[in-house]
């Protein structure tokens, strides 16, 4: 794995990119527990960044909150500010539509909707643009193609969603989110529940994208992180310890717990 | 010697249970046994093609299941977007809010309350003010009985929906009202439809809250705003009446009355199994 | 953001405003339902009640023709027919739970329960029917002159269950709603056995227990408030069951110690008298019993789900 990520740092002389997503002084609660403290992380555009961290340290919040998901459930609230494009997402005057709109996410475990693959994917489609029957189609071939699905569902499009594999399932999840055209797209451990195989076929899938999505992925699987990522952001316990480049937090980290966390001693 | 006592005790327990069980089901028996007897000799092509007759007379029982049909199909029609919008509130909101807990709690209370009593309801609330009985009021009342379980089941199989696919159709920043309609009702869509069947089932049975509000009508009639035949109340004027040929009559109207229940309870019951498999 | 491409959301906040008011105003009928139902039966028993005062519970009277109603005949029978319905379906009910959840093979438990199931969905008056034209006579024929001759010159208790064997009685239809509520008691009955945690039934397995101890150590104490939830439940029921009742209580406004003899029911007496009360305060005072129907049930049907609730998820039948 060194090797690996030695040479991507030789190939990859990651530009200074600019920031998609600025979190600032972010906290969050669920009920009178804080869950993140006072995180401050700046996510470049077009470029996949890895959140690792032993269970429970917040990561998967952190990707909730970007998205406002947690605005499902009354107890869990947010203070601080996601600013995305210049805008403070987190205001409530923000528009959530808009926001889900331009922020796709895609969860751990897949969740086809129990219809044919192709409602699937122009499920939200059709809410959001009036196509005709052709720009439909296309726009539905675009996302599975996309997501790496095209060639094998191209011939049953209207069979049921539910017949697919839990890796294609994922993936077909992965084309519903690209439907609709999204800047930036949320992964929240997309691949612990599926097998090898799969597993690859979607980190291939997110290689390919990162040229043209700002992509955050949320993993607890380290070799996933190097393999994937061009920056990591390790956080212990709602805080954020440490980011940089995934070759340099790999390779050599700053922060002792960081390396403590990278060497296996917990979590 | 004590194990002696304990393995008597546990025997008798046993020969208890199964006891009882028999004792359950030769009731049930019993009574299906008499209902098919008695109907099915009362059973005739005429059953279907005349009306009530008066007393003393041969009849058929037609005005009374097109009443009832009507009726019912009416409280469908009213009992059903209620319940299902009411059941939604409360699955949707249940955990946390305060209205949620009380509607989920009240309603359960509703479903239980005395059936006559919901009948003098609607008799005061509709009939009295129009000076009339009606049909329409019948069907109110049985939409009264019929909400509280399709509020039931809705809530119920709405939280059996999993979480993750709430959150899934969020995250693609659809509206509330959309997410309900095209993802949740569909995923729910078994539990709710085996909640107004078996509410129908209920609804079809249920003679003391039309005494009062669709009353009974000798003749022909479609018109709801006017006292409505219907087979409970039939049944129940005729068994009580002291005229043979309105006991067969109202032995008849058992059967078929029966047979319509416990065939929608027992296809309800096969079909909700089949799908939890 | 960027602008999003081609149109923004077709219908959004406006029309998610429409759907929660659509359904927090469903949710609020269902309360208006029941807090209408109590309130027009208060209502329409008003007269009844200014007429009578508390009398109106006392008294035996039940006259038509001077105008003068009194509920306690109509009272007794509903407590006598409920609570003796209870004491025949309660032992028989827990019996079935237990057979079904402990005894029977795998294979016979679906079968059975959806027989004890159709006990249920058997619409009340077809009870009434069967009780009056087949049950009642046999009791009159069989059960009754056998009471009559072994049990009624026995002290005490002989009065009860002396008198003339009609068939028609508080005794019949006390059995009759018995039959009735034993698939209500025992579903809620089956549900709460099987939420006792396993882990507490392996335990006294692993000690050597036997089925009954089991029932009578471990399950039972354990779900002691949700019984008598069931009961209380059953009990809900009973109270205001109306056709099974209506066709072999006699409609008598006598208030006798003998189970032979007829009598009356609140639920009863409204059914067959209410289409023919002619009088404002005739009717008032059927109302006035509803209302005090109402009232009881109420309390009992609050109780039942209160104990039900202590156990935790047990999931009451929708019947």
């Amino acid at each position: 794995m060194i090797e690996v990520l030695e040479r991507r740092a030789r190939e990859a002389k990651v530009p200074a990119l600019p920031t998609k997503i600025d979190v600032r002084r972010l906290n969050f609660f669920y009920g009178k527990m804080r869950a993140l403290n006072e995180v401050n992380l700046a996510v470049p555009a077009n470029a996949v960044t890895a959140i690792i961290g032993a269970s429970g340290c917040g990561k998967s919040t952190l990707l909730r909150a970007i998205n406002r998901i947690f605005e499902l459930y009354p107890d869990q609230r947010a203070e601080g500010e996601i600013v995305i494009d210049g805008r403070n997402v987190l205001d409530p005057r923000y528009s959530l539509s808009i926001l889900r709109r331009c922020v796709g996410m895609v969860f751990q475990k897949p969740t086809p909707f129990a219809t044919t693959i192709r409602k699937n994917v122009a499920f939200a489609l059709s809410y959001y643009e009036r196509l005709g029957k052709r720009e439909l189609a296309d726009r539905i071939e675009d996302a599975l193609r996309q997501a790496a699905l095209w060639d094998e569902v191209k011939d049953k499009l209207d069979a049921s969603a539910l017949s697919l594999s839990g890796g294609q399932q994922q993936r077909l999840c992965i084309a519903r989110t690209l439907a609709v055209r999204p800047e930036i797209i949320l992964l929240d451990e997309p691949t612990s529940a599926l097998d090898p195989i799969s597993t690859a076929k979607i980190e291939e899938l997110i290689h390919e994208l990162r040229e043209q999505f700002t992509i955050v992925i949320v993993t607890h699987n380290m070799q996933q992180a190097a393999r994937v990522s061009q920056r990591t952001a390790f956080f212990h316990m709602g805080e954020l310890v440490e980011v940089g480049d995934t070759s340099q937090i790999f390779t050599n980290p700053s922060v002792p717990r960081t390396q403590d966390y990278i060497t296996g001693r917990f979590g | 010697m004590i194990v002696l006592r304990r393995k008597l005790a546990d025997l008798i327990a046993l020969v208890f249970a199964a006891a009882a069980t028999l004792f359950g089901l030769t009731w049930l028996v019993w009574i299906l046994w008499t209902t098919f007897v008695e109907g099915a000799a009362a059973l005739s092509p005429s059953l279907f093609t005349e009306m009530t007759p008066p007393p003393g007379a041969n009849g058929g029982l037609l005005n009374a299941f097109y009443g009832s049909a009507v009726m019912v199909m009416l409280a469908l029609a009213i009992g059903t977007p209620l319940g299902i919008a009411a059941g939604t509130y409360l699955a949707e909101h249940g955990r946390h809010s305060r209205l949620a807990a009380a509607v989920g709690f009240i309603n359960d209370i509703l479903l239980s309350a005395p059936s006559i009593v919901i009948g003098l309801f609607v008799y005061e609330l509709v009939v009295r003010p129009s000076g009339h009985f009606s049909g329409f009021a019948g069907a109110l009342a049985l939409a009264i009985i019929l909400l509280p379980i399709v509020v039931r089941t809705t809530d119920e199989a709405l939280r059996l929906v999993p979480n993750q696919m709430r959150e899934a159709a969020f995250a693609l920043g659809l509206p509330v009202w959309r997410v309900t309609s095209r993802i949740l009702y569909k995923a729910a869509m078994s539990g709710i439809v085996t909640g107004v069947l078996l509410g129908l089932a209920r609804m079809a049975g249920e003679t003391a809250p039309l005494l009062f509000t669709a009353l009974n009508n000798q003749f022909w009639s479609a018109n709801i705003n006017q006292p409505l035949a219907n087979v409970p109340v039939v049944i129940f004027q005729y068994a009580m009446s002291p005229y043979d040929e309105w006991h067969s009559l109202a032995w008849a109207g058992a059967l078929i009355l029966t047979i319509f229940v416990l065939g929608l309870n027992l296809v309800v019951r096969f079909f909700a199994r089949r799908g939890n498999k | 953001m960027s602008p999003p491409s081609p149109a923004a959301p077709r219908s959004g906040v406006g029309a998610d405003r429409l759907f929660q008011l659509v359904t927090v105003g469903a949710a609020w009928l269902v309360l208006l339902i029941l807090g209408g139902t109590a309130a027009s039966m208060a209502w329409g028993g008003r007269l009844a009640f200014e007429t009578f005062g508390l009398k109106f519970i006392t008294s035996r009277e039940w006259d038509a023709v001077s105008g003068n109603f009194g509920a306690l005949v109509p009272i007794y029978g509903t407590i006598v027919t409920s609570v003796l319905a209870l004491v025949i379906a309660v032992p028989v009910s827990i019996g079935i739970a237990l057979f079904l959840t402990d005894i029977a093979p795998r294979w016979l438990r679906g079968p059975i329960g959806i027989a004890v199931e159709l006990l249920a969905a058997i619409p009340s008056i077809i009870y009434g029917m069967w009780g009056l034209f087949v049950f009642a006579p046999f009791m009159a024929v069989n059960v009754e002159p056998w009471l009559n001759d072994h049990v009624g010159a026995l002290p005490v208790v002989g009065t009860a269950f002396s008198g003339p064997p009609i068939g028609i009685g508080l005794l019949t239809a006390s059995i009759v709603l018995g039959i009735m509520i034993i698939p209500f008691i025992s579903a809620v009955s089956r549900d709460v056995f099987n939420a006792v945690p396993p882990a507490l039934k392996e335990a006294a397995v692993a000690l050597g227990s036997t089925r009954w101890e089991i029932l009578s150590r471990v399950t039972l104490p354990y779900t002691r408030s949700a019984m008598i939830g069931a009961i209380f439940l059953g009990l809900g029921r009973a109270l205001g069951e109306t056709m099974a009742v209506t066709f072999v209580l006699g409609n008598a406004h006598d208030l006798s110690a003998s189970l032979l003899m007829p009598s009356n029911s609140i639920a009863a007496a409204i059914a067959n008298e209410f289409t023919e009360a002619d009088t404002d305060l005739y009717r008032s005072s059927l109302i006035a019993l509803a209302f005090l129907l109402f009232v009881v049930t109420f309390i009992v049907l609050t109780a039942a789900k209160l104990m039900l609730m202590r156990i935790g998820r047990v999931q009451e039948r929708a019947h």
